[in-house]
């Protein structure tokens, strides 16, 4: 036990000392809430920009279709000149879209047949989406709105081709819709969980064999487990700090950015929901470490050590990225896999949903086993000769 | 006090160590000698419990290789062929890391690391992070750690090696030392002068096993050569590997 005390001391100071590793890892995990608050900027400007704001669109030839234009400027549309080559100015990004109205226009309108105008725009442009959406509604509407009137004239109801009547109920509030952005969240914060104890982790195992200190360390009066045992503690305030670190980012990037003015939503993170997914967070960090131990001990170099353990990393925090885009209901069953049934939880908890306590308790104990399962096949790894001399 | 008896390690084919019979008292200054890749450092390390034999008996004080390591570990010091440091801890800090780990505390690990500063005439760099020490201050700090606790028994695994001249006189005259104070040294090399120089007992092994065993006075009669060199030859029956 006191063993175990002495190797956690040393190695967090060793670690400590080596101010670059720690640093950048710290400064790794601000890379999440920095992203998440960009996202949330970008993702909410496009989204709800000038829909309130009265829309500019540049018009070749308005004066060949006057009925038009008055119906565009009734839904508060300002018509502007178009500019000289409206092709090469939309792919330019100057306009997001420019209306185009032939000559033949008036012709073909006044005849009652189809009238054809064109529409220049970049589908691939996402900041133009919301403009050439609103453009291509109006110029449906009054499609529909000449139409409707034409068959009135010759004395049919307009009902005649309405087929469908089109209701929409959609089930996504405000609230799951932004969650869609925010469901990144529990992905950053397993990433950070593994890779802040990363460093140290390294060091003390793959890096001790490197530069030749393993052998004289385990000629001291002390139980092999106590040497992984010691290790493996140290990363724990690493990690849990990476931890710290990453839910105080997110906290700070979700209540400083006015998301309602983004979103339109109202949405926080208060602190208890961020010391919830602290405290469920804590076996990950066990299980982080625990794992990575084990791999870095196969490792002789901690180049080689370096290329294992980011896939580590990578691996569990997979499912995470998916449920942004596929959201599973939380089971026993997905409780029981490490990793995977934290990120469920973090997910219900943000989402304000009722938290199942026995999947809380699963959760924790079955990230505790595996992780211990990890420590002992680590014990076990550093039991062998092999640990010293290949 | 080390003895072994019918000591045998193999690595997939390769019989490293063969039956290897010997024992080393306290006070005394024991060699092994033998080319490269004559099994001294695989029996050295089956003594430092790193390497489990394949069969025979390897006892220090008394307490059994593979059945009391820790006891083993306790009486040991150790300054193996691996001398890793680390660089971000002064050498007070990685001397003392190795002392609380051998169960010292407070006042009387202190003391110790004083003296053995004091010693090996390190008082100035005591106190400084080891990165960039050079390679004759990396081993001063490896010896104290290794000494840290005052073994009964100190096993050096090649110790001059890579040193200069100076160095290794300073080396040799604290073997003695650590002789004079009643420790039990087991040294290997393959310089035949050092050992020579050295050692009270030296043992000669060739493939993994015993070639010859004595005083050098002893070796001479032996053989009846009149210098080791021509003795040593003489026993190992080449010459590869000797310097």
């Amino acid at each position: 036990m006191k063993q175990i005390w002495i190797i956690f001391e040393k190695e967090v100071l060793d670690g400590i000392r080596d101010t670059r590793s720690w640093v950048t890892g710290l400064l790794g995990a601000l890379i999440g809430p920095i992203l998440l608050g960009v996202m949330l900027v970008v993702v909410g400007s496009s989204m709800r920009e000038d829909i309130d704001k009265s829309l500019t669109l540049p018009v070749q030839n308005p004066e060949y279709a006057p009925s038009l234009m008055q119906f565009l400027e009734r839904y508060d549309v300002i018509i502007a000149p178009a500019p000289a080559d409206p092709e090469t100015a939309v792919k330019l990004g100057d306009v997001d879209v420019v209306l185009v109205i032939p000559k033949e226009f008036g012709e073909d309108f006044s005849s009652s047949k189809p009238a054809t105008i064109q529409l220049v725009l970049d589908s691939s442009r996402q900041s133009a989406a919301v403009n050439i959406t609103r453009v291509q509604k109006l110029l449906e509407g009054y499609n529909m709105y000449t139409g409707k009137l034409r068959l009135v004239v010759r004395g049919f109801s307009p009902e005649v081709i309405e087929v469908i009547s089109i209701d929409k109920v959609d089930v996504a509030t405000p609230e799951t819709r932004a969650m869609i952005v925010i469901s990144m969240l529990p992905y950053f914060i397993i990433v950070v969980i593994f890779t802040g104890a990363l460093p140290i982790i390294i060091d003390s195992t793959a890096g001790e064999r490197e530069r030749k200190s393993l052998e004289p360390l385990l000629i001291n009066p002390a139980p092999r487990r106590a040497f992984v045992l010691g290790k493996l503690l140290s990363a724990f305030p690493f990690s849990i700090a990476s931890l710290a670190i990453v839910l105080i980012g997110f906290g700070v990037a979700i209540n400083v950015i006015p998301i309602e003015k983004y979103l339109g939503i109202q949405f926080g993170l208060s602190l208890m929901t961020l010391f919830w997914i602290f405290l469920i967070c804590l076996p990950m960090v066990f299980f982080a470490s625990a794992i990575q131990i084990l791999v870095a001990s196969f490792a002789r170099t901690t180049k080689e050590a370096g290329t294992y353990l980011p896939f580590i990393a990578l691996i569990p925090a997979l499912p995470g990225m998916a449920l942004a885009f596929f959201p599973v209901k939380a089971t026993m069953w997905l409780m029981l896999i490490p990793t995977f049934g934290q990120q469920l939880l973090i997910n219900q908890m943000m989402r304000l949903e009722p938290i199942n306590a026995w999947h809380v308790i699963a959760s924790v104990l079955a990230t505790i086993l595996v992780a211990t399962i990890f420590t002992w096949l680590a014990t076990i790894l550093y039991k062998r000769e092999r640990i010293l001399f290949r | 006090m080390i003895e072994v008896q019918g000591l045998s390690k193999s690595f997939g084919k390769i019989k490293a160590v063969q039956n290897l019979s010997f024992s080393a008292s306290n006070g005394q200054i024991t060699g092994l000698l033998g080319p490269n890749g004559a099994g001294k450092s695989t029996t050295l390390r089956m003594l430092y419990t790193l390497l489990k034999p394949d069969s025979g008996l390897a006892r220090i004080d008394g307490f059994d290789v593979t059945q009391s390591p820790i006891d083993v570990q306790a009486r040991i010091g150790v300054l193996s062929d691996a001398q890793g440091i680390y660089e971000r801890l002064t050498a007070r800090e990685n001397i003392r890391y190795f002392g609380k780990l051998h169960g010292l505390r407070g006042q009387k690990l202190e003391k110790r690391m004083d003296e053995l500063l004091i010693i090996l005439d390190m008082q100035s760099i005591a106190n400084r992070k080891m990165e960039g020490f050079s390679t004759g201050e990396q081993l001063k700090v490896a010896i104290a750690r290794a000494l840290v606790h005052d073994p009964g028994n100190v096993l050096l695994d090649e110790p001059t090696n890579g040193l200069d001249v100076k160095s290794t006189r300073a080396m040799r005259q604290f073997i003695r030392k650590l002789r004079d104070d009643g420790k039990c040294i087991l040294l290997t090399s393959h310089i035949m002068q050092e050992v020579a120089a050295l050692c009270d007992q030296i043992i000669i092994i060739s493939n993994g096993i015993v070639a010859a065993q004595g005083t050098s006075d002893e070796l001479l009669h032996k053989t009846g050569k009149d210098n080791l060199e021509d003795a040593f030859i003489e026993i190992i029956g080449s010459e590869d590997g000797l310097a």
